[in-house]
């Protein structure tokens, strides 16, 4: 069984049918990139595996447990929506991060408050057994993170002072440190000035390893190409064409596929 | 000189008054307008129609109109078997109301205006309701009230004079006493209270305005 599976999802808004029937499968370690047009239904799809969104029709699961049913009817408690999100991370197009909190603040806001209520449930956190060693072990958590997307100096600065690709790095750190199953980018850098786009894809490449499970939604294709294991191209809320890198844009099948990538190619080298 | 003196008591002890009801309705209509704005947001349908409907009576009226009509009305309807027995109280019930309505559209731009994504990123924190609500916006909406809600309160400062008009004993109305001993100038003294209370309101806004522009957005 796959690590992620999502099975026949269907979303629409009133009338518009968004997403027709969406399967696929992720391994463990794997990094798929969504790509597309506008408006073919790739965020709403990352937005429904992230409980944004509820679908009206599918089947969603994590490791062999099922997050979402649609033929389960009862409806969802707000607890165990809030449960099923923790499986995964998700990182804006527009970043989202907490402007009156520090760079810090930011990545150990949630953690907190997470250890606080589960250390009062359960009396455990991730192995901490108390509040004030849980917090220990986030803010040591929360540093290394810094350091790893590279703006441990900026640790005391407010977002406002920062630049949207530092920013978006900030986000990645704070999504990062809930430890999600599944890390999920909407459109990572389509908010960002062509320059600050490497910095933010060069995080992203680097947090790729066997351990690490990702979907990016993304206009990069070269990005896709370079670091994803499987790429689902969407049109008109269907996957029109999924694959190895090789397979869909090295030597796409479909017409529609093709279509799109020689619209992105007229503008490449 | 003695005059003098006597004149600024008098209009002290009636500036009293004024501050005394720029107090009461400040503590009651600031947590009753978040009520009002919250019942007005609501996806209650009803709810949020009577809310709607409150807010546009109120604003849509003279707040003389209101005092007249909480001073006057329960007397009338109750045969007179009702009758405030403080003019205080009936001016009270009416400022109350008429700031709730103005402060919950306040907090109601404020609330709208803080962007969606900062809700989506609590939740896909983990985070719930209440924690976003106080850990993340709230604080937001504070910022982004300020200015309005610092225009509102020194209007409210200069409206409690109107009590005046059902014979509520504040400053205006004291003043106007002299006029009968044919002192004119205590009425254009009264301005000088105003002025000072205001220009400390402005202070105080001012340094909280500072306080959170420790960072923007």
């Amino acid at each position: 069984m796959a690590f992620l599976e999502v099975k026949n999802i269907k979303k629409s808004f009133g009338k518009t049918l968004v997403l027709k029937d969406i399967s696929f499968t992720l391994e463990k370690g794997e990094v798929l990139a969504i790509i597309g047009s506008s408006g073919s239904g790739k965020t709403t799809l990352l937005r429904c595996i992230n409980f944004l969104e509820t679908p009206q029709k599918g089947v969603i699961s994590v490791n062999g447990s099922v997050l979402f049913d649609d033929a389960d009817s009862s409806k969802k408690k707000d607890a165990e929506i809030r449960k099923n999100r923790l499986h995964f991370g998700m990182v804006f197009q527009q970043f989202n991060l907490f402007p009156q909190y520090t760079v810090f603040e930011n990545l150990i806001l949630a953690p907190k408050l997470l250890a606080k209520e589960k250390i009062e449930q359960n009396g455990e956190f991730l192995g901490a057994k108390s509040y004030k060693e849980a917090v220990e072990s986030i803010k040591t958590y929360a540093e290394q993170l810094l350091e790893n997307v590279g703006l441990s100096e900026k640790r005391d600065e407010y977002p406002c002072n920062l630049s949207g690709g530092q920013q978006q790095r900030v986000a990645i750190a704070r999504a990062l440190a809930l430890k999600p199953d599944i890390l999920c980018f909407d459109e990572p850098t389509s908010a960002l000035d062509p320059e600050l786009t490497g910095e933010v894809l060069n995080v992203i490449k680097s947090l790729k390893s066997s351990e690490s499970t990702m979907i990016v939604v993304t206009h990069e294709i070269s990005f896709a190409r370079d670091v994803a294991d499987k790429i689902i191209f969407m049109a008109d809320g269907v996957i029109e064409e999924e694959g190895t890198p090789q397979q869909v844009i090295e030597n796409p099948q479909s017409p529609r596929t093709q279509a799109f990538l020689s619209r992105f190619n007229q503008y490449s080298d | 000189m003695d005059q003098y003196w006597s004149v600024t008591q008098q209009l002290l002890a009636g500036f009293g008054e004024n501050c005394l009801l720029f107090g009461v309705t400040l503590l009651f209509a600031l947590p009753l307008g978040l009520l009002i704005s919250l019942g007005s947001m609501s996806r209650f349908k009803p709810l949020k129609a009577v809310c709607r409907v409150f807010v546009w009576i109120i604003r849509g009226t003279p707040l003389m109109l209101q005092l007249f009509v909480v001073y006057y009305i329960p007397p009338l309807l109750s045969d007179g078997s009702f009758k405030f027995s403080d003019r205080m109280t009936a001016a009270m019930i009416a400022f109350i109301i008429n700031y709730a309505a103005y402060f919950s559209e306040i907090y109601r731009g404020g609330i709208e205006a803080i962007p969606r994504g900062q809700y989506e990123a609590g939740y896909v924190l983990g985070m719930t309701k209440s924690q976003i609500f106080f850990k993340v916006v709230l604080l937001q909406v504070v910022k982004r009230i300020i200015p309005p809600m610092s225009n509102e309160i020194i209007t409210l400062v200069k409206d409690t004079s109107l009590a005046r008009v059902i014979a509520v004993g504040e400053i205006l109305k004291n003043a106007e006493q002299f006029t009968k001993q044919g002192l004119i100038w205590p009425i254009f003294y009264t301005g000088a209270f105003f002025l000072l209370f205001c220009g400390v309101l402005t202070l105080l806004f001012r340094f909280i305005e500072r306080k959170l522009d420790y960072y923007k957005g």
